[in-house]
């Protein structure tokens, strides 16, 4: 037993080497994967190139730093070693003034050397943007567990999906209805939170079209995790514009067209559901009727990438799913079960569906 | 030459009281001695290690694939929120805790702490504090989780159920233990050093001991008053916290923090400490640069108190307050760069060995390297905005509390358990103990780096399978067994050493301080006599510096030891009743608490009034 252990004990080194080789391998297998959400690699807007600009900056000046620690470690561990036999002691020196006034002043001037363009990169993320531009104003409302975006002048109310134009600037406006969450979605800006009773400003001008994912990024309560947020860019024209899209949510919601239709919008209207959500031209809610639990507006929803703020894809089925038990696909959701059976619940996917 | 054999022939002390002593199960419950409470603390630190490890593996295993469902929604957030609170105020604390009860009398040669049924009653304080935390899952089938900073309003009683209860109280216990430890230790050092032990002469260890209980004393006060106030919203319905009636969820946020920093602080520097007591021994050399080692510590206590706003920038405090908190925490990167340097400058031109505490020591120097400069990331607010709350932020606390704070007190428990058992640690296990650990720590934590990068936020129970991060979750899954291994490893090490290890002797590692001149384990009053010291390393110097040596007195001293008392644990267990009674203020199955609040206050006064007049 302790003669295995202690030939173990003289192959540890080797086999930590190996560990490494092997840690080092997967972690370039996970660099093969895609990274939808790496804010420093593939920066889509103004805000977070700044984030990345530093990023990178602090990640060169921290590899100098750790690898000539490392060395001057690793240099001491070969160099000085006890020979065997060698009893003699080592030079007692208790240290030297000189090396102690340099290793002190060359982080102090490091330091200060970075932290004066911190600040700049700091203010510049501050500073208001020029307002004479065109700017896009949304007001984000952090709720348990989803996004409420209230676009004040276009008149459109929608969640989760936030929909902008490439080059145009993006003002939020975040607050929420409970309890503090965070506005993150990476590749477009930092975060910040959305805190109640309080109202901060995030902005940032897109410079890519496509669709950036992100999600709420401070701990928020048993779905934290499925608070997911999507960031739709524009182009400026073509038939997939922006302006396109604000008139197509501004017209009301679509009719019922087929049977089952006809029979979803019946169980949207008697089960229950019009108590916490709109469809503009079915069912408003009264201002009065809205609280912190009222659930997202539903006049489009047909026309979402997901439900249930990025937690399943949107289609008939999952709505079905969604709809007939929320709890079991977000713990703690606070959308009631309303005991609906699976006619009714396919019939209301099929209803939600066509709101395109 | 001298050796520590001199000191054998002193004479024994004479008790001036007679001491009534007591055995067994008695004497553990009503001890006041520093060792046996250190004992104690050290114990329940790593009983409470392996709890939290425990956890940690847990919620790793429902986060090594995506979209799984073992710990979902309030049952993951509560693994989360109790590992952290588990290992910061649990395991990391008490261990702390413990090596300062233990050893710093013995470093300054002194027979016992300053207060020694205040002691006592710091203990049994966490001791009710870490059992009414984890009631919880007695009580409600539930943790608290709302993470273990407790932000407002997720704590609040809108949002949140009965487990939030048992977390402010049982950490309002806690606070109270800290808070009293911390007053107790800063007289103990500043006033029971042994005759010429200045301050400069006092060792690092003991030295950064002092710099946290200083912290200690200063900054649970805040975390105390926001617990408070938080009670105070629950039980009563006011509303400090409530946004809707004018409450503010900042206040919170700033009261926690200015603990919370100092906090992080007092986590590391005794590991600090203990690396810069480890290194010269092994080096043969004195610490490069002592001094410097012991301003640098004493210069990051004091910045320590003006950087908490750092952990706020996502919170809309505003750029010039963002500003101040961004330049305030990059000058700790001085101070630390200084120690560091100096702990590569002790080993230069020294002579080398690498017992397991020694490999645990210089471990600790890149691993918290990289913790050190991946915080100096997060002290860049236009880059925090990014890497706030997600695994970057994650791996870089790990890198900082494992591979630095947790790795120093491993060095720590082979380093001077020797003292404590008289018996030393196996080697072999010890060596594989080490190699696993630091492979596993690395394979968990550095992955969690590239998490964050690729925009993994913290605290999340389940991940999208398109989200980019599958294969770094499945690589820090797996180093998480290779950890909890070399934990059990050291655990049945420790545990086997007590009976079959070989015997240590007073001075098994040819050390430097007064802790190693006595026997191991020491007797009742530490020293037979009160040595008399002459220099930095007195007993090095006593060794092997002629003209340096400790003198013997020939005369017996008369001393005077504490005796043990209950009224420590009575005002514990008073304190305990007026929890209890507001928990169930309200009322549990229709009988209202309050009562107990006032039970509670009348034993209090009481048992105070007992212990001041009981005869020691």
């Amino acid at each position: 037993m302790s003669n295995a252990l202690r030939s173990l004990q003289k192959r540890l080194p080797s086999l930590a080497l190996t560990t490494s080789l092997l840690l080092l391998a997967g972690l370039t297998a996970a660099c093969e994967e895609l990274h939808p959400r790496d804010a420093y690699q593939h920066p889509a807007a103004d805000a977070s190139e700044v984030s990345a600009w530093f990023y990178n900056l602090y990640l060169v000046l921290d590899s100098i730093i750790f690898f000539g620690v490392l060395a001057a470690f690793f240099i001491a561990i070969v160099k000085f070693r006890k020979k065997p036999g060698d009893n003699a002691l080592p030079e007692q020196s208790f240290g030297d003034s000189r090396l102690e006034i340099a290793w002190t002043i060359v982080p102090t001037l490091v330091v200060l050397g970075i932290t004066v363009p911190t600040l700049g990169g700091l203010f510049e993320l501050a500073k208001r943007p020029d307002m004479n531009q065109k700017i896009i104003d949304i007001d984000v409302t952090g709720k348990q567990w989803w996004w409420e975006l209230d676009y004040k002048k276009e008149g459109i109310n929608t969640g989760n999906e936030m929909h902008v134009e490439v080059g145009t600037q993006v003002m939020l406006h975040l607050t929420s209805a409970d309890v503090i969450h965070a506005w993150w979605v990476p590749r477009l800006s930092g975060k910040r939170d959305a805190t109640p009773g309080r109202n901060y400003p995030l902005n940032f001008k897109p410079k890519e079209v496509g669709s950036f994912d992100g999600q709420c990024a401070e701990l928020c309560g048993a779905s934290h995790a499925l608070m997911g947020i999507r960031i739709i860019v524009h182009p400026k024209d073509g038939p997939d514009s922006y302006e396109n899209w604000v008139t197509r949510m501004k017209q009301a919601a679509a009719k019922p067209t087929t049977p089952q239709q006809e029979a979803g919008q019946k169980v949207f209207m008697n089960k229950g559901c019009v108590a916490c959500h709109t469809i503009n031209g079915l069912s408003e809610l009264a201002p009065g009727a809205r609280s912190r639990t009222s659930g997202p507006n539903l006049t489009h929803v047909g026309s979402r990438d997901y439900i249930a703020a990025h937690t399943l894809k949107n289609s008939p089925d999952s709505i079905a799913t969604w709809v007939k038990n929320p709890q079991a696909v977000k713990p703690g959701a606070l959308m009631s079960n309303l005991g609906l059976t699976d006619q009714e619940a396919s019939d209301v996917a099929g209803f939600l569906t066509s709101l395109k | 030459m001298a050796s520590i054999a001199d000191f054998a022939a002193a004479q024994k002390p004479i008790y001036h009281q007679e001491r009534p002593s007591k055995t067994g199960l008695l004497d553990w419950l009503t001890t006041v001695d520093h060792k046996k409470i250190g004992i104690l603390y050290g114990g329940a630190g790593l009983f409470w290690l392996l709890i939290g490890g425990l956890e940690a593996l847990l919620f790793r295993i429902q986060l090594a694939r995506p979209d799984q469902h073992i710990f979902v929604g309030d049952t993951f957030n509560g693994l989360v929120t109790m590992h952290a609170t588990t290992m910061v105020f649990l395991a990391v604390m008490p261990m702390i805790a413990g090596f300062s009860n233990y050893f710093v009398p013995l470093m300054i040669g002194a027979r016992d702490v300053a207060f020694p049924r205040m002691n006592a009653f710091s203990w049994w304080t966490f001791f009710a504090g870490s059992l009414t935390i984890n009631a919880s899952l007695l009580f409600c089938g539930a943790f608290p989780a709302a993470g273990w900073t407790g932000y407002a309003p997720l704590t609040t009683r809108d949002f949140s159920g009965m487990p939030i209860d048992f977390w402010w109280a049982g950490l309002t216990l806690l606070a109270v233990s800290s808070m009293v430890a911390g007053v107790n230790f800063v007289v103990t050092i500043l006033n029971l050093r042994a005759p010429g032990m200045t301050l400069m002469r006092v060792p690092v260890l003991a030295w950064m001991m002092l710099v946290i209980q200083f912290l200690l004393a200063f900054s649970f006060p805040p975390v105390a008053v926001g617990l408070i106030l938080l009670a105070f919203d629950r039980t009563f319905g006011t509303v400090f916290y409530a946004t809707n009636m004018g409450g503010d969820p900042h206040l919170w946020q700033h009261l926690f923090w200015l603990f919370g920093h100092p906090e992080v602080y007092v986590l590391i520097l005794p590991s600090m400490g203990i690396v810069s007591e480890i290194l010269p021994v092994f080096t043969r050399r004195p610490l490069f640069g002592h001094h410097a080692v012991i301003f640098s510590g004493v210069f990051i206590g004091f910045v320590g108190f003006g950087v908490w706003g750092h952990h706020m920038f996502t919170a809309g405090m505003g750029p010039i307050a963002d500003a101040a908190f961004a330049s305030t925490t990059a000058i700790v990167a001085i101070p630390t760069g200084v120690k560091i340097f100096n702990w590569i400058g002790t080993m230069y031109n020294s002579k080398m060995t690498f017992p397991t505490a020694m490999l645990f020591a210089i471990s600790f120097i890149p691993m918290f390297t990289l913790g050190g400069l991946s915080g100096m990331m997060h002290a860049s607010p236009p880059l925090d905005l990014q890497q706030h709350d997600t695994y970057f932020v994650v791996a870089h606390f790990h890198y900082v509390l494992v591979g630095g704070a947790l790795q120093g007190l491993f060095a720590g428990f082979y380093f001077y358990l020797p003292k404590i058992t008289g018996k030393l640690m196996n080697e072999t296990l010890g060596k594989i103990h080490f190699w696993v650990f630091l492979i596993g720590f690395n394979v968990t934590f550095f992955p969690m780096h590239m998490l964050g990068n690729h925009g993994m936020p913290r605290r999340i129970y389940t991940y999208p399978a398109d989200a980019g991060w599958n294969t770094e979750n499945l690589i820090a899954t797996s180093g998480v067994f290779l950890m909890t291994f070399a934990t059990l490893v050291f655990v049945y090490n420790l545990l086997t050493s007590l009976k079959k290890g070989k015997d240590a002797g007073s001075d098994p590692w040819d050390a430097n301080t007064l802790e190693w001149m006595t026997t191991s384990p020491p007797p009742v009053h530490n020293f037979d006599f009160t040595p008399v010291v002459l220099s930095e390393r007195p007993l090095w110097d006593h060794k092997y510096t002629p003209g340096f040596e400790i003198p013997v007195p020939e005369k017996a001293e008369e001393i005077h030891m504490p005796s043990p008392s209950w009224k420590p644990m009575w005002v514990s267990g008073s304190a305990g009743l007026i929890i209890v009674g507001l928990l169930t203020f309200n009322g549990v199955f229709g009988i209202p608490g309050w009562p107990l609040c006032i039970a509670g206050a009348l034993g209090i006064i009481f048992s105070v009034y007992a212990w001041v007049t009981e005869p020691v």
